[in-house]
């Protein structure tokens, strides 16, 4: 008595009622803390942008470069001088007292000096609340560069060339491409476990080592700005020290009084020092963590963990199981503040609606995963910290990954799914240690080393404390082949931007970009036209890279970190920033964006011109070109384009080998190419939010049915509806894509960054203890035969429009969108359109 | 339902009757999760001996073709119209209208329609392609302990592609279920029984009177082979053996049916059932009903509640049957 599926019908499956996540079973002071950061801008204290200058005329805070990755913000940036961004924190910002003999310093000198300034004289340090526990509060600051008035002319120059460059680039519908911050795991491992003195030292010696010559270079600069960095730490954690003393003698509650005895004991000791407590460990980590924030004056893009269960491991198991100095619920509180802190990074944008939430910021939290032999290193603290979570939730962050693999345990397995059962975007992602190491390995890590990385950002993959992979820097637009193909290497004649940002005028219709490879009307063969795309193709990660490595050229020149560089290891030793060359590991990943719709706009065109041999060439143009509509024939073939043609995501074994084609195709290129600043790029698939935004905006219909402005794919998945055989058929295909596995079984991943896929099940499928098994039992397939990286959306399309509906009643809803979670009611309404238009995946 | 696999539908569509060589199925349903343990594809097989008058799936019931339009698809090109040999379709003010009379469900319409709007239910397919179509998810079988179901209409109605196509699926290692009605000859069980691990068997009704009204068949010959397949486990057979009964409201949802059920149950089948489950009635077939023209009797029949669930979860568990369970949709 079953039933064939059919999604046009609608139940009230008793399963489907509209609930919420809510937090539960907080304590006192987690409830507390948590109820207090959704107060948002009412609260008394917050963590908002605060600038700060050098005082010279017109000095430079903001680095717009930091934003050219968000197309949203260019209406802010402005167009020949300064922008709303910019103009503000100018207006708003303090002058800081410089001491003698500043300007005669490098520029990293004078960043280290200026930063130690601000964080110790400048920015109060405050302890939240009675309920708090760690210290590090404001560190949400925008540094000047420090530029001469010389440097600050030659670098507006160069800034309004850039931006220029950028704007070009995006609105000919190519992408965006910038070099941001974040996005790496620090070797806060190091920091604990040895304490800043430890680099204090290294970076000393390191600095001995020098010739005289090279002291008084770069290399020097340098080292002398390091030797800085590694004491502000110190410093700031003795202020904050001197104010819990100054606490505590205000305050009447002898549990508190000892708390923040402790707290000051604590602080005189780390990050300057190894810690050897849990809490010290949890303090370390959190001063340590905000300052690369604060350095960078960007609040937690991507600046990440990495596998927290590993490293604060011993210090629990000490703590908590064997000497039983603090009990497992005094952990979790000390957990819950550090929760409290992360989130505190998106005070930056407080005024700016509800709770200051817009996106996700991406402080990930990797936990679980496999050890060196494949073993299993979940362990109490892994649990522990998903149970502070899930009581915390929805809470954005940081934001767990969870590794798993083949020998993940059953027990990990029932509280992840617990946690799905009970959300709605999944409270994490979950990442395949399998085929995530088969990139890494590709990658040149070794493969005794590979079990070891973590992600960053969204799902990055990278290596801990030694890496830097600019997962986001390059979001090249891969649709735009098919355009370029199509026409010759122009962009469309006559394709006006329906949607979009208006701010700038869009390129010529009908331009040369790419190289001629000739008119595909006059083409033959399906062969002739695939090499005439591989041209295109080739040519877009060209221009990718071309237009990136200038701003990796000037981010390289002005804008220095020798704090972050002090904790990513090889840094030191090469006497290098590390916006200046890589540590030991230095990539810049490019996440190619719209993979299905360029897979599915070839296999349309290989099976309707040179399979069936329906339709022309020049028919299809002439409907690209009308955007199919006007007439019956354009209407019909787009219907036949969408409905009966082979999609990528089907496991179908001719479309997947396509896509696989294709893939391999994109992620060679990749490989070609390096920055000036000697980082290898790779390839990835991210692509945030720019599919349903902006890049969309910019691509004129597709052969594969989809008209002009609409949604582009995303990352790896399926376009939109595509995929007509369930779950387990878009996992094979996934899995297909990113290179399947060898004969021999061995994993084979040709996307070291590793790739976006999120899918969307109805609540129905976990309604009892029987499906659930199965559910779990689909993770444990995903292993096998799926991607890098799932995101699971527990959703009804139903309770989504009432949500867009009646936003009042939905403030807790967290939807997974790309890598991230958000606020459903604060995302944009193309966004929310693009989650509910997503397939449902009914079982 | 395309698979990638299949050859051009046209080197099969002369085939009237069935073989060994090919299945004549209407969907194959991937990650599915209610027709037996784990994860499954389930083969929907066609034509059924049964006429249940709540049936859920009615284009599986007859040989012929069963034509369905999908209104939302639609984007009324006409070119289904236009290709109609026999002069069965045309537009209306409510949409296309198939006038059933007149059409021989060759399935043109479907092959020309551009939106996958028309959607002809029965194809052919290979046994090369079947069996590389439920290969797909092998590893989903093994993670979750699931496999293939036979499901329709009625499976064994095709029991000489059935039995070969079975073998093939143990040949691979794959765990099998036969879902079915029950009504098919003892030979023809006998002809696949080795080769099937699970057997999902139908118990609608107990009355042996009512279940012709509501099925076109009585119901003697499928409880006597239930009887004969118990005897088979008692006697060492390896499969084994789960009850499946809809509650339909206004036919099955009588306190009397399932206790009767459920003393047949107790009295003649013991611990060879592993498991029985009632099936909630659900009214996701209203809008099938509605496209292929056929009104049917529950077609604004409300959900049952879990009360009521539960009340014949209880009638069986006093019985003494212990390994019964219900799942489905109910109103909220």
């Amino acid at each position: 008595m079953s039933n064939t599926t059919d999604e046009n019908i609608k139940t009230d499956l008793s399963v489907s009622q509209f609930k919420v996540a809510e937090p539960h079973h907080l304590s006192k002071k987690a409830a507390w803390l948590r109820k207090y950061y959704f107060k948002g801008y009412d609260r008394e204290w917050n963590n908002e942008y605060a600038p700060f200058t050098t005082g010279i005329p017109n000095d430079r805070i903001w680095s717009e470069g930091d934003y050219y990755i968000v197309p949203e913000v260019y209406g802010f940036i402005g167009i020949n001088g300064k922008g709303l961004y910019c103009l503000s924190l100018d207006l708003m910002a303090e002058k800081v007292d410089l001491p003698s003999g500043f300007w005669e310093l490098s520029l990293p000198e004078r960043r280290m000096t200026f930063f130690r300034e601000v964080m110790l004289n400048y920015v109060p340090q405050e302890i939240i609340s009675s309920n708090d526990l760690l210290a590090g509060g404001r560190f949400n600051i925008q540094l000047s560069k420090c530029f001469t008035e010389a440097q600050l002319k030659a670098h507006e120059k160069q800034n309004i060339k850039n931006r220029h460059r950028i704007l070009h680039f995006h609105q000919e519908g190519f992408g965006n491409v910038g070099a941001t911050g974040g996005h790496l795991i620090p070797d806060y491992k190091t920091v604990i476990e040895r304490g800043f003195r430890y680099l204090y030292e290294k970076a000393k010696k390191s600095y001995d080592n020098l010739t005289e010559k090279e002291k008084k270079g770069p290399k020097g600069a340098e080292l002398r700005a390091m030797i800085t960095a590694c004491q502000i730490p110190r410093d700031l954690a003795a202020k904050y020290a001197d104010e819990c003393l100054r606490l505590k003698d205000l305050t009447d509650s002898a549990e508190r009084r000892e708390e923040l005895q402790k707290m000051a004991d604590n602080l005189r000791k780390v990050p300057w020092e190894p810690a050897q407590t849990f809490w010290e460990a949890l303090q370390s980590l959190w001063l340590t963590h905000m300052l690369v924030m604060a350095e960078e004056s960007y609040p937690g893009p991507g600046t990440s963990f990495g596998r927290l269960d590993q490293y604060l491991w011993p210090f629990y198991k000490r703590d908590v199981i064997e000497k039983r100095n603090i009990s497992r619920d005094f952990a979790k509180d000390l957990f819950s503040s550090f929760i409290f802190h992360a989130n505190t990074a998106y005070d930056a944008q407080i005024r700016i609606g509800k709770q200051g939430i817009s996106a996700g910021f991406g402080q990930l939290m990797t936990l679980s995963g496999m050890g060196p032999n494949g073993e299993d290193l979940t362990n109490e603290l892994t649990y522990m910290i998903l149970e502070v979570f899930d009581e915390w939730a929805p809470i954005l962050e940081p934001k767990p990954n969870i590794r798993l693999h083949r020998n993940s345990p059953e027990k990990l397995l029932d509280v992840i799914v617990d946690m799905i059962t009970r959300a709605q975007g999944a409270p994490f992602i979950l990442n395949f240690d399998e085929r995530s190491m088969a990139g890494m390995i590709l990658e040149g890590v070794p493969p005794e080393d590979a079990w070891d990385y973590a992600c960053v950002g969204c799902l990055e993959n990278t290596m801990c404390g030694n890496d830097r992979s600019g997962t986001v820097n390059c979001n090249p637009n891969l649709a735009k082949s098919i355009e370029l193909t199509l026409w010759n290497g122009k962009n469309q004649p006559g394709f006006k931007r329906i949607i979009g940002n208006d701010m700038f005028k869009q390129a010529k219709p009908g331009t040369q970009f790419g190289p001629k490879t000739g008119n595909p009307e006059t083409f033959t063969s399906w062969e002739e036209f695939f090499n005439a795309w591989k041209k295109q193709m080739a040519f877009i990660i060209k221009h990718t890279v071309e237009t990136y490595n200038v701003f990796e050229a000037t981010r390289a020149k002005y804008y220095p970190t020798p704090y972050l560089s002090t904790i990513v290891d090889g840094c030191i030793e090469n006497a290098t920033d590390i916006r200046v060359g890589p540590p030991k590991y230095g990539f810049v990943t490019i996440e190619g964006v719209a993979f299905a719709t360029t897979v599915d706009s070839l296999l349309a065109i290989k099976y309707w011109v040179y399979d069936q041999k329906k339709y022309k060439i020049s028919e299809i143009k002439d409907a690209l070109l009308h955007d199919f509509q006007g007439k019956r024939e354009y209407q019909i073939m787009q219907a036949l384009m969408k409905n009966k043609t082979p999609k990528y995501g089907n496991n179908d074994p001719e479309s997947d080998a396509l896509a696989k084609e294709v893939m391999q195709f994109w992620a060679e290129e990749c490989w070609k190419y390096q920055t000036p600043t000697g980082y290898q790029f790779r390839p990835g698939m991210l692509s945030w939010n720019y599919w349903a935004g902006e890049d969309a905006a910019f691509t004129p219909a597709t052969p594969d049915g989809r008209n002009a402005g609409t949604f582009l794919s995303n990352a790896i998945c399926p376009s939109n509806g595509a995929d007509k055989n369930g779950p387990t058929s878009v996992t094979n295909s996934v899995g297909i894509a990113l290179g399947g596995k060898t004969s021999e079984d061995t994993y084979v991943n040709v996307l070291p960054n590793g790739a976006s896929h999120t899918i969307t099940f109805n609540p129905s499928l976990l309604r009892d203890k029987e499906h659930r098994d199965k559910f779990k039992a689909y993770i444990r397939g995903y292993v096998e035969n799926g991607g890098t990286a799932l995101q699971i959306n527990i959703l009804d399309s139903l309770m989504l429009k009432d949500a867009q509906k009646h936003p009042e009643n939905y403030g807790n809803l967290l939807v997974r969108v790309t890598g991230y979670n958000a606020y459903f009611t604060s995302i944009g309404k193309e966004l929310q359109d693009e989650i509910i238009a997503r397939e449902s995946h009914n079982w | 339902m395309i698979t990638s696999t299949d050859p051009p539908s046209s080197d099969l569509s002369s085939i009237k009757q069935f073989s060994e060589k090919k299945a004549y199925i209407f969907e194959i349903q991937r990650l599915s999760t209610e027709d037996g343990p784990g994860i499954r594809t389930t083969v929907f097989f066609k034509k059924c001996p049964l006429k249940c008058k709540w049936c859920h799936n009615p284009e599986s019931i007859e040989f012929q073709k069963a034509i369905q339009w999908f209104e939302n698809k639609c984007i009324g090109c006409e070119q289904c119209i236009e290709q109609c040999s026999t002069h069965s379709l045309s537009f209306s003010e409510t949409g296309l209208v198939i006038n059933r009379k007149t059409c021989s469900a060759c399935g043109d319409c479907a092959e020309i329609c551009p939106t996958t709007a028309l959607k002809v239910s029965g194809e052919w397919i290979t046994l090369n392609n079947l069996i590389n179509e439920v290969l797909k998810d092998k590893t989903y079988y093994s993670t979750s302990n699931g496999g293939v179901t036979c499901s329709g209409g009625e499976p064994t109605q095709q029991i000489e592609f059935l039995s070969k196509f079975l073998q093939e699926c143990k040949k691979n290692g794959i765990h099998t279920a036969l879902d079915t009605c029950g009504y098919a000859t003892v030979d023809t069980y006998s002809k696949i029984l080795p080769y099937v691990d699970l057997i999902l068997y139908d118990i609608k009704e107990i009355d042996p009177q009512r279940h012709k009204e509501y099925t076109g068949v009585s119901n003697q010959k499928i409880l006597q082979n239930l009887e004969w397949l118990a005897e088979k486990i008692r006697a060492g057979a390896s499969f084994k053996l789960w009850i499946r009964t809809p509650i339909i409201p206004q036919f099955t949802a009588r306190d009397e049916n399932i206790k009767g059920i459920a003393r047949f149950i107790h009295d003649k089948l013991g611990d060879t059932v592993e498991r029985w489950d009632l099936l909630a009635f659900n009214n996701m077939a209203q809008a099938k009903y509605e496209r292929l023209n056929i009104d049917w009797p529950l077609r604004t029949q409300p959900l049952m509640t879990k009360d009521e669930m539960n009340h014949f979860l209880q009638i069986a568990y006093n019985v003494g049957v212990k390994q019964v369970q219900w799942d489905g949709p109910t109103k909220i």
